[in-house]
């Protein structure tokens, strides 16, 4: 069978003319216009002052904009009078920008193998990722990504921020405590819109035959970060600096969010379990920049009605939750979603057992695997719903010695998960 | 020659730069001499360039190799007579060679009996030949130049007890040229040299020559009033001679030296040198590219003189701090190499001895707009010595042969003015005139080659440049344009093979005529024009309409 042919022809006679580069960075975008043009500028000034001698790419991949992005990509030139001198001197070498269409529409999977292809094909030493959308990017989240790759010979790095004590939900109750107790590594941000990588690991990525999958079109990041852990490449984290909250409204809404990320994180501890469930003793990350923090200022959030989401969520999708969960987890969770919401709490070790439940489930396919991560919707709210009001005065010292507690009992209940994952 | 006047013969020129002490010595005392540089004249000949220019051969306590001038209107004893310098003129403009001399204008030796003169007291007459002071507080803003050996421009005079200003070394006092007397003094000066034959000069230093307080010294209007003048009496009194300017400046700053025609007739365009050592190392044309965009126009009957070596260090002042940093790293690891602000070495060490990149090089120095100066040496690739003191390390003699003294002298080797390179690569033995000229494909044969086809057509030396901007940024092209005559020129600036696209569209019908061989290429259609290079390869082609 003839090889798919995944890179238009434009596309590969650009990367012709670029060349081997020692470093790249690709910005996936789908309209973007608005803020693509400051991304693109962040990136060439990141460039001038951390790899001015370097041979250095930009590559915008992007999924049929129809508002003149690809344009701002290409048009975008900084400033000449902030030149050397004024004298219109700027870096050593020629600014190198490619951009490309893969699609008619976006794919967050098909552009970062279309950024995976061309880091490969130009031999990238050092790769990062970069949104095109982060209003408060500047070069040193860039120089921060790729110093450890470039200079320090790692494969892959996770960003570190600083956020609300309410923003990235999602990444502190489920996906960071269930990938470090699993593959014994902590990634807090395993699903990033900006990360970096070695060329070694764009290869070993792009090589693998798993691009059609459906699992991972929405979050390939997640499955990028675990293959980097589960095939030994050196990870490493770096702080960047504060997560903008996205604005209400944007961004997907929670059913969506559990569906991309957890069906890739499900779907990674499938295809990779042969590395975790033989791995030895969980290791710590090298980080790299100061520690990460949380800012607490005063936030309204409807508690009110993710608790009654909860508590309907489990009503209705009882049988569904019966097949999937234990009848022991199924039955504290009902006692759970029967309290009042002054004494509802959705603990720890709960929603350890909750989480390992399904991930067996979703192994052995007791239901339908999309229907199955749904139905995790409603206990997520139970256990987020949880946590906003044990944590509603909250330091952000407090929270990360219970974010780390959170861990370590994820990490106590792995054996159950191993056990119920070999039945 | 002097009835052959050819007003713009400059621009036509293929120049060598040498030092007559460097290129042979006719009576064994260790120095070269006019003597012996008359017996080369054929070599020159054959080699096909057609002007030669001379570093400082004026009595000088040579303290700064020459341009410490004791006597400007005398020869070295060490390099023969003014008789012998004479008969050396004669014999290369017999050869249809023209010659070119320094004129250190900006300041003398200590020891030259004006400043003799002028420290001896304060009532001297030729006091105001110079610029003195009671204090080193005046003209703060003017920087140093020589900063590896002069803490200051002003020194201290004991003898007179005050302070003179120097721009370079402290025992080369500067010139006061707001003292008409100095004007005249000078100018007298040329036409002493002029009178004996001489074809043009090369004005050492020249933005420094005015100094004004609150000024960084440098390229003032007072400065371009005396050129002006001089220039002024040079085309009434000896037309069809040429003068130089050794400005080391930004070329936007350089362009004041042409003037509107009524100025220098050439100047060294100094930021483009660096470059084309840049471009090679990063195989990326953007530094060429961008420091000819930002060079101005200049007049019709002006000249920018291009070179890749000299006898000075490779200058890095006219670079970014980024890219001085670059060239120190990749030319000059050792630090030995450098010295002030710039490197001193040769092309083919800088080269790493590679002669592709020496002849890339090289096809660019020809191809690129203005008149091109071959370093004495760098056509037989030889190499430098970086433990000599100073810049002597690229100034050492010339090897002819594999024999004694590397056919230079027949003196004792402890007598030469500077030992032979005698190392395994380019050491006299391995590199010399005599086995190049045995050898077909030798450097120096290919050296011939390339300055004959450039003497071939007056595109190079007259024509305008458009670059071409492929997507490939390794490759640096451009066309080459005068009258109806067109030529284009493709250098692949890298390491490994390139494929280019051209986009020829504004030359289609032409068919591309390869310079060296004569062999025809495709003619040009409507689509892109392909191209592929070894590594460091270029082209030149001619592109006829037929």
């Amino acid at each position: 069978m003839a090889e798919e042919i995944l890179l238009a022809d434009d596309f590969v006679r650009q990367l012709m003319s670029v060349g081997e580069v020692d470093i790249l960075v690709g910005i996936p975008s789908f309209n973007n216009a608005a803020t693509i043009g400051r991304t693109v500028l962040a990136v060439e000034q990141s460039f001038q002052q951390g790899f001015a001698r370097q041979r250095v790419a930009l590559v915008n991949a992007d999924g049929g904009s129809e508002d003149g992005t690809r344009e701002v990509v290409m048009s975008t030139r900084a400033d000449k009078s902030s030149t050397v001198g004024g004298r219109g001197l700027t870096s050593l070498r020629t600014e190198q920008r490619v951009v490309t269409q893969y699609g008619n529409e976006p794919s967050a999977g098909l552009a970062l193998r279309t950024i995976l292809a061309a880091a490969d094909l130009l031999r990238a030493k050092a790769c990062a990722v970069i949104s095109p959308a982060t209003s408060n990017l500047t070069t040193a989240w860039i120089t921060n990504l790729l110093e450890p790759i470039y200079r320090d010979n790692f494969d892959f790095v996770a960003p570190l921020y600083n956020r609300h004590k309410y923003d990235g939900l999602l990444a502190r109750n489920l996906l960071y405590p269930m990938s470090r107790s699993v593959f014994g590594h902590g990634i807090r941000e395993l699903h990033p819109s900006e990360l970096g990588f070695s060329g070694r690991l764009a290869s070993h990525c792009l090589g693998q035959n798993v691009w059609h999958q459906e699992d991972i079109q929405d979050a390939p990041e997640i499955w990028m970060a675990l293959t980097a852990i589960s095939s030994d490449f050196r990870c490493c984290q770096a702080f960047l600096g504060t997560k903008e909250r996205a604005a209400a409204g944007t961004g997907p809404d929670i059913v969506t969010a559990v569906r991309q990320n957890v069906g890739s994180l499900f779907w990674c501890l499938d295809t990779q379990e042969n590395y975790w469930l033989q791995r030895a003793q969980p290791e710590a990350l090298r980080s790299f920049g100061p520690e990460s923090d949380l800012t607490c200022e005063p936030m309204n959030l409807n508690r009110q009605r993710i608790y009654e989401l909860f508590r309907s969520g489990v009503q209705d999708l009882g049988p569904i939750l019966q097949s999937i969960l234990a009848a022991e987890t199924m039955g504290e969770i009902q006692r759970v979603a029967a309290q009042d919401e002054e004494k509802c709490r959705f603990s720890g070790e709960l929603w350890a057992r909750t989480l390992f439940e399904f991930a067996a489930s979703h192994r052995h396919a007791v239901l339908n695997r999309d229907h199955m991560i749904q139905a995790l919707v409603p206990l997520y709210r139970g256990r987020i719903y949880s946590f906003l009001v044990e944590h509603q005065d909250s330091t952000a010292k407090e929270m990360e010695a219970d974010t780390e507690n959170l861990c370590v009992e994820f990490e106590k209940q792995r054996p159950y998960l191993v056990e119920r994952w070999k039945a | 020659m002097a009835a052959d006047i050819q007003p713009l013969w400059y621009k036509d020129a293929i120049i060598y730069q040498l030092h007559v002490r460097t290129f042979c010595d006719s009576n064994n005392d260790g120095i070269g001499d006019f003597t012996g540089l008359l017996q080369k004249l054929d070599y020159l000949q054959e080699l096909g360039i057609n002007t030669i220019w001379l570093l400082p051969f004026f009595p000088s306590p040579l303290r700064d190799d020459g341009y410490d001038i004791a006597d400007y209107t005398a020869v070295h004893p060490n390099y023969g007579t003014l008789e012998e310098f004479r008969a050396f003129l004669n014999a290369a403009h017999d050869r249809g060679i023209r010659i070119v001399i320094e004129l250190v204008a900006n300041h003398t030796s200590d020891q030259h009996p004006w400043f003799q003169e002028a420290r001896s007291s304060t009532d001297n007459p030729k006091r105001d030949w110079y610029v003195w002071s009671d204090t080193d507080n005046r003209y703060r803003e003017v920087r140093i130049i020589f900063i590896d050996t002069e803490l200051s421009n002003w020194a201290w005079d004991p003898v007179s007890k005050s302070y003179y200003w120097h721009r370079f070394f402290s025992h080369q006092p500067d010139l006061n040229w707001d003292n008409p007397a100095v004007f005249a003094a000078m100018w007298g000066v040329m036409k002493f040299w002029l009178d004996i034959g001489v074809d043009g000069f090369r004005l050492d230093a020249i933005p420094y020559l005015i100094e004004r307080e609150g000024t960084n010294g440098e390229n003032l209007p007072e400065t371009h009033a005396i050129l002006r003048e001089i220039r002024r009496l040079l085309d009434k009194e000896y037309p069809g001679k040429m003068l130089l300017a050794e400005a080391n400046q930004w070329p936007a700053d350089v362009r004041a030296y042409f003037g509107d025609g009524d100025e220098f007739h050439m100047a060294f365009h100094f930021p483009l040198m660096p470059r084309m050592f840049m471009a090679v190392r990063l195989e990326d044309r953007k530094p060429i590219i961008e420091i000819l965009e930002q060079t101005p126009e200049i007049p019709e009957s002006c000249q920018w003189c291009i070179f890749l070596r000299n006898h000075d260090e490779l200058t890095l002042e006219m670079v970014t701090d980024i890219e001085r940093d670059y060239m120190y790293d990749e030319y000059a690891k050792d630090k030995q190499m450098r010295i002030n602000l710039g490197i001193r070495r040769r092309l083919a060490p800088m080269m790493e001895n590679d002669r592709r990149r020496i002849e890339l090089l090289t096809g660019m120095l020809m191809s690129m707009p203005g008149t091109p100066i071959i370093y004495y040496g760098d056509e037989i690739g030889m190499g430098d010595n970086v433990y000599l003191g100073d810049r002597n390390g690229v100034r050492t003699p010339m090897q002819w042969n594999g024999g004694w003294n590397a056919g230079f002298s027949g003196a004792d080797p402890e007598r030469l003015y500077s030992a032979v390179i005698s190392n395994p690569v380019y050491g006299y033995a391995a590199i010399n005139v005599e086995s190049q000229r045995r050898t077909q494909h030798s450097l120096l044969a290919w050296m011939k080659q390339i300055i004959h086809v450039r003497d071939s057509t007056n595109i190079f030396s007259r024509g305008s440049i458009e670059f071409l901007r492929p997507s490939n940024h390794r490759v640096l092209a451009y066309v080459r344009c005068h009258e109806d005559k067109q030529v284009l020129v493709v250098n692949n600036l890298s390491s490994t093979a390139q494929a280019v696209e051209l986009d020829l569209q504004s030359y289609k019908g032409s068919i591309p005529i390869e310079m060296f061989g004569g062999n025809l290429f495709p003619r040009i259609g409507d689509a892109s024009y392909l191209l592929t290079l070894a590594p460091y390869q270029f082209f030149w082609f001619r592109l006829r309409r037929i």
